[in-house]
């Protein structure tokens, strides 16, 4: 393969070298940090919220503040934090797992994690303007609108989430093309691990759900900004509209979220108990058909709008079948540990915590799924309770798991076992402190997003008690933090296969991973490659190629620039009614996206030749690492 | 990534998917259409709830003129089968027909969209504004997202011809043409379903 | 990349084979047909609504089916995923979209 086009390997350094990167891996750390670093937001705005409900009648937020917080907590932590995250994973591990050397747009990927960085930001800076997004996360209308909502808190969340939408709709299409086209010889679908399936899944939800989103966005958008009619009675709109909209994009949302933290449960738990994960082919079909019935169920969250008893009835049933496919992975992960020896590394303390906690999760929704009890439960905080047993007691710790387990692989040291033991228990039981007791206020009529309780309600003790369990999980983080720091002192000196048990094909490679992942494309001979090699007494994976010069896309700040043209646009269109900027806000935002385009026309118009590693420096690192 | 990978000179009967770059290309922007399909059928579901809702403005079968909607389909159907030929030249790697048919897809795609933005004129001018009812937004919003697809394709479809006359047909050139005669196609494939919804339908009462 | 060995084989696979314009002009042929038909049924007028509500949609499916089949070749091999994509983006706009639509406009 022609040596035609080897040109100078032009490598840049430093801040630049992030900024116009595009290898997956540190688009995954940028992916980490970016989410990571709005968890904390979300996570000071969930601790603020639980300080002014901590004591009855309490003053130390002001209302207004609070339907900001409560608002802004939701849409960070979902948008901002718990996906980013996610997508961080799938960009470190994906191409390592299905042995490519890269996805299958790396320029693409870029773009994907630029926009998302860049629609947070403008979500974010309203706290700045002073105008923030305050009514609640679902943003129903007609409380979103203009009659109701003056300020501009609502276009920035419309225009924030569209601009960080559009990141993570080309993210999926970029996941699933790799997955079906980048995968080493020998890697079947029917091979691969579950972490990487469940991504797949994942990517397929966010490929049909999020241009519902976007069309949803759209029409809240041009209600507020040009005055259209979508979402106003009075002029003929239909508010419920918009919650049929906002929950065929918001539940297959939930499975976005819940599915990879499935997968990776599923690698720490076959691992650390030196098992092949049971029933593997079930546990792909589940993930499918979890996939599917999640299109089918949005209606659950509209039970009380009057849809009436046959459909009520119908999403009921269609709801409580997801509790099988579910179950099915429950029974499957404690099969897989049954008669496994079992380590408990931080990573798979996480992992069994999970499980439980899961099912309890699992077991309000099947309460809640009943239509005639959900009369009661709606809109109080047994349903607060409810999704945050499956989002924090199920995705924050699959992502907890996760990041004890791959960080070895990303970042070539070992996170330490003994901080994270007590991140582990310290996290866990503030978890439940906060979220168990919720049922019950719930149960006692307490209702969600409301500022203040009276006293003698019998609700004081409760909140008192979820207060102390929300300072926990905060102190929980922070460690968690800190032994990320104390981490990053250490130094790089870990193997290939640092847990020693490693299964899958990321655990043949150094760690971290070279720029090109794999010297050798390698060949795959059975599910969970390397162990399969492992168990026939080989040291290495079979190579299906020779060690050769490798092609790698060049670095650009394209993406960069792409986003940063949104990110104009975006503002200057949300300032754009008379009563604001008028023409010059119009004018603003077709430059911004002037700016957009512009960057695409120069991407199509010249052609990345790339550039290749050689031979000599592919060899000169196996010298070192070997 | 491995667009150079071909022997020079050879371009195998289909190049758009001689290189594995253009192979992702294909499949992802088949996903992507996958995707635009629920956008499509969104704003199809907010129309038809919404087309009811006309307020004082003009109702659908008062207002749509036959001719005009003929008139576009015709150019927009017309234009998805010359953008067939222009795929074929491609095929028997016909680097001038694949200009002329790409061309003519142009100049039939910009006539329809010239069309279209004479009709909205036209119903402005009749009381059938952006905000004048439920009706009217959704109908403006459903038609004007697939008129901005239109006008995004002629963009693309330029830069395309440029690159075209500059490079000629080669495995880098060859999937960006098939992707836009994917898209010009779904844009035809969607323009069906809104004649026959929208203008056929709101005529029929 | 992974993909070199595959490019020489899928490059020659089908040569020979010259593809007509004819079966494209055909298809041509009858979307023009389907979409008179459709035109003409209105203009026709006095004919029970739901009756041609029904029949704009299947003629507009079908017009859609041929030019897909033919104009997008996702009758030819290779488009498994094509098929897929699209098939599940119609199931997605069937169940959710329309059925949110009935609920509500009922």
């Amino acid at each position: 393969m022609a040596h035609a086009h080897a040109h100078a390997v032009k490598r840049r350094t430093g801040i630049m070298d992030w900024l116009t990167t595009v290898d997956h891996k540190k688009i995954g750390i940028m992916y980490l940090l970016a989410g990571g670093f709005f968890f904390l937001i979300g996570g000071l705005e969930a601790i603020l919220i639980r300080l002014q409900l901590m004591f009855p009648q309490s003053d130390v937020v002001s209302a207004q503040f609070y339907n900001e917080l409560i608002t802004m907590h939701g849409t960070t932590m979902i948008f901002l934090a718990a996906m980013p995250i996610i997508f961080g994973f799938m960009n470190a591990i994906i191409p390592l797992q299905i042995g490519a050397r890269d996805v299958a747009y790396p320029f693409v990927n870029a773009l994907g994690f630029w926009t998302f960085f860049f629609g947070g930001l403008l979500l974010n800076i309203s706290f700045i303007a002073g105008t923030v997004p305050d009514a609640g996360w679902t943003m129903y209308a007609p409380l979103s609108g203009t009659t109701y909502t003056e300020h501009h808190g609502t276009d920035y969340y419309v225009i924030g989430l569209q601009i960080s939408g559009i990141g993570t709709l080309i993210g999926g299409i970029n996941f699933l093309v790799t997955i079906i086209n980048m995968r080493a010889p020998g890697m079947t679908f029917m091979r691969m691990p579950m972490f990487t399936w469940a991504s797949f899944i994942t990517s397929a939800l966010i490929l049909f759900a999020f241009p519902a989103l976007t069309v949803g966005l759209a029409a809240l958008m041009f209600d507020r900004i040009f005055n259209g009619n979508f979402f106003n009675p009075s002029a003929g709109g239909n508010v419920v509209l918009w919650e049929h909209i906002f929950w065929i994009f918001g539940h297959p949302e939930v499975y976005i979220l819940i599915l990879p933290a499935f997968g990776i449960i599923s690698e720490v738990v076959s691992t650390f108990s030196r098992k092949r994960l049971f029933g593997y082919s079930s546990m792909v079909f589940a993930t499918v058909l979890i996939g599917f019935l999640g299109f089918m169920v949005w209606a659950h969250h509209m039970f009380t709008t009057g849809l009436g008893a046959i459909a009520n009835a119908l999403f009921s049933i269609a709801t409580m079948l997801i509790a099988v496919p579910t179950g099915i992975k429950i029974f499957n992960w404690l099969f897989t540990m049954w008669g496994g020896s079992i380590r408990f590394t931080v990573a798979n303390m996480f992992a069994v915590g999970f499980v439980p906690t899961f099912v309890m999760g699992g077991v309000t929704g099947v309460m809640l799924a009943v239509a005639p009890a959900d009369y009661q439960y709606h809109d109080t905080y047994f349903v607060v309770a409810h999704f945050h047993y499956v989002i924090v007691g199920g995705l924050v710790m699959g992502i907890f798991a996760g990041m004890h387990y791959w960080w070895p692989k990303m970042f070539g040291r070992m996170l330490s076992e003994k901080l994270g033991i007590w991140t582990f228990w310290m996290f866990y039981i503030g978890f439940h402190l906060t979220f168990f007791v919720q049922h019950f206020l719930g149960l006692l009529g307490m209702p969600r997003r409301i500022w203040q309780y009276l006293d003698g309600m019998g609700l004081n003790n409760l909140n008192f008690i979820s207060t102390i369990g929300a300072l926990m999980m905060g102190v929980g983080t922070i460690m968690f933090l800190i032994n990320v720091v104390i981490t990053m002192r250490k130094p790089k000196n870990l193997s290939n296969d640092p847990w020693e048990d490693g299964r899958t094909l990321e655990w043949t490679i150094p760690s971290p991973a070279p720029e090109y992942n794999f010297a050798q494309t390698p060949l795959v001979r059975g599910y969970d490659a390397w162990w399969h090699e492992k168990m026939e007494g080989n040291t290495k994976m079979t190579p299906v190629e020779p060690i050769g010069p490798i092609h790698m896309p060049s670095p650009s700040i394209l993406p960069f620039f792409m986003a940063v043209g949104l990110f104009i646009a975006g503002f200057g269109f949300m300032y754009s009614k008379p009563a604001d900027w008028g023409t010059t806000g119009l004018i603003i935002g077709a430059a911004g996206l002037l700016i957009t385009f512009g960057c695409m026309a120069l991407r199509s118009w010249f052609d990345d030749h790339g550039f290749h590693i050689e031979e000599e420096e592919i060899l000169k690192d196996q010298g070192v690492k070997a | 990534m491995s667009s150079h990978s071909h022997v020079e000179g050879q371009l195998p009967h289909e190049p758009e998917r001689a290189t594995l770059e253009g192979r992702n290309k294909i499949t992802g922007f088949w996903l992507f259409l996958g995707g635009e399909t629920v956008l499509f059928g969104t704003l199809f579901a907010a129309y038809l709830t919404l087309r009811g809702q006309i307020m004082d403005g003009p109702a659908p079968n008062e207002l749509f003129d036959f001719a005009l909607v003929a008139v576009a389909t015709a150019l927009l159907l017309t234009s998805s089968l010359t953008s067939v030929f222009s795929m074929q030249a491609m095929h028997r790697h016909d680097v001038k027909g694949l200009i002329g048919w790409l061309l003519v897809t142009l100049v039939l795609g910009a006539a329809f969209l010239g069309v279209e933005i004479y009709e909205f004129n036209h119903y402005a001018h009749m009381g059938h504004t952006f905000s004048a009812s439920a009706f009217s937004t959704s109908f403006y919003t459903l038609v004007g997202f697939h008129g901005a697809h239109v006008a995004f394709g002629l963009f693309w479809v330029i830069l395309l011809l440029f690159q075209l006359k500059k490079r000629g047909l080669n495995t880098t050139t060859a999937p960006k043409v098939y992707l836009f005669s994917l898209y010009w196609h779904f844009i035809d494939v969607v323009w069906v379903f809104i004649f026959t919804v929208v203008y056929l339908m709101g005529k029929v009462g | 990349m992974a993909g070199h060995e595959q490019t020489t084989q899928r490059s020659d696979v089908k040569t020979t084979k010259q593809e007509g314009s004819k079966k494209h002009i055909i298809a041509f042929i009858f979307s023009i047909l389907l979409t008179f038909i459709a035109f003409a049924l209105v203009m026709a007028g006095e004919i029970n609504i739901d009756f041609v509500y029904i029949l704009l949609v299947v003629l507009a499916i079908v017009q859609v089916f041929v030019q897909m089949a033919f104009w997008m070749h996702m009758k030819d091999r290779g488009h498994t995923f094509a098929i897929i994509a699209i098939l599940s983006g119609v199931i997605v706009v069937f169940t959710c979209v329309i059925m949110a639509l009935f609920w509500t406009t009922w």
